[in-house]
């Protein structure tokens, strides 16, 4: 004679460390929004129209905050990623472990140099026009 | 001294077909722990309390139990941790009465009596993942050829090849990050975080030529990708094992055995 409790569907509002781990798996549902959009605008690309109409919903406030949004899900999804990746791929030099604060600091500066890469890139562009 | 109160889930199959929650008042002071409390309401109160120990002191892994709905070694927490600071000089007796401490047994177990769980469902897993060390060595050779030859071999590793696996080898099989997994909670097949630690210990280390035969069990559909890392079995852990790391690093060998596989249709 035995017993085995189930587990319910609510097992992740138990502990706070379940919910922020809900948290990070439900930064993905901003970013699916993000992507929606982006594609909209490479099919308004058909007709200047479109393409009129899909900056006009761009530009819409409720959209604006969902994209704001997916930036701060982004970013939230990074941080756990990083503060994860020097435990998944460890890297060894002889039999001393590179520090885990150095490999998380070296992605940081990796987001960083994309971003000015971007902003230099989107600059000149912009100045072309 | 000053008393606490402790509720303890209890299960009589012989007497009631559910379980229920049994309340204890127990004298306790900075040094008592979770095990020490069970063992005084074992001795003082209700002989007929069954739970798991050994060691005292976190070595053989067989007291785990739910306090407060987080798995912990009973001798490795203590009363003190669950109560308002300064219990014992403050004058109210009112503040550590209320926190009353709930145990219960490990959850995503069978239980079979109070707070003795079915350990067989873990240790199937263990099993499943060939922990010993496996060489090609001496393949055609007689058993004690082998083994005196296994012997003259064996010891032979630089600190440097200790380093890589010996976080994973301090693993004592106490189970605490099976209760701690919904992955194992929603799916008892999954092979699960120490199993899988235990396979990345034996796949790390310089003896072992065993990966191959260990690396089925790992890429199956238990293995390492039922894993969503969640983590909190890393969190629980009483000896820093990080058994996340392990199933993660797993799945970097699996996908790597999968796609050796795919190219030459080998493992
Ligand atoms: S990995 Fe840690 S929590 Fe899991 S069985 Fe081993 S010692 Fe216990
Ligand atoms: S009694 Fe051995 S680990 Fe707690």
């Amino acid at each position: 004679m035995s017993y085995k409790p189930e587990l319910t569907g609510s097992w992740w509002l138990k502990h706070r460390f379940f919910m922020l781990y809900m948290l990070r798996e439900a930064t993905v549902l901003p970013l699916v929004f993000l992507l929606c959009s982006l594609l909209a605008g490479i099919y308004s690309l058909a007709s200047p129209e479109q393409f009129a109409s899909w900056q006009a919903f761009m530009a819409r406030p409720w959209v604006l905050a969902l994209h704001g949004l997916a930036l701060v899900a982004a970013l939230y999804h990074a941080f756990t990623f990083f503060q994860l990746f020097p435990r998944v791929m460890p890297i060894r030099i002889g039999a001393r472990l590179l520090p885990p604060a150095l490999m998380v600091a070296v992605q940081w500066a990796a987001v960083l140099a994309v971003i000015v890469l971007f902003l230099w890139l989107f600059g000149n562009s912009q100045g072309a026009i | 001294m000053r008393n606490c109160s402790i509720a303890v889930q209890r299960y009589l199959p012989h007497e009631h077909a559910e379980p229920f929650w049994q309340h204890f008042t127990v004298p306790f002071d900075e040094s008592t722990s979770i095990l020490d409390a069970l063992n005084y309401i074992k001795e003082e109160l209700d002989p007929s309390l069954s739970f798991r120990w050994s060691c005292r002191m976190a070595i053989c892994g067989s007291c785990g139990v739910m306090v407060n709905g987080i798995p912990k070694l009973g001798c490795k927490d203590f009363l003190r941790n669950y109560l308002p600071r300064n219990y014992l000089a403050s004058e109210s007796t009112a503040a550590v009465s209320a926190a009353e401490i709930r145990i219960q047994p490990l959850a995503h177990f069978t239980v079979e009596r109070d707070l003795i769980v079915d350990m067989n469902e873990f240790l199937v897993h263990l099993e499943a993942v060939k922990p010993y060390l496996i060489t090609d060595a001496g393949a055609d050779e007689t058993p004690l050829e082998k083994h005196a030859q296994t012997l003259a071999q064996t010891n032979k590793q630089t600190p440097a090849q200790l380093a890589k696996y010996k976080q994973f080898a301090n693993c004592i099989n106490c189970g605490l990050c099976y209760s701690a997994c919904p992955q194992f909670g929603l799916n008892p097949e999954f092979v699960g975080p120490a199993a899988i630690a235990l396979a990345q210990r034996y796949n790390l280390d310089s003896r072992d030529q065993g990966k191959a035969a260990r690396m089925p069990v790992l890429n199956g559909h238990n293995g390492v990708w039922s894993c969503t890392f969640v983590g909190f079995c890393s969190d629980v852990c009483p000896k820093h094992v990080d058994p996340a790391a392990a199933v993660n690093q797993g799945k970097v060998e699996s996908a790597k055995s999968m796609l050796i596989q795919m190219f030459t249709g080998r493992g």
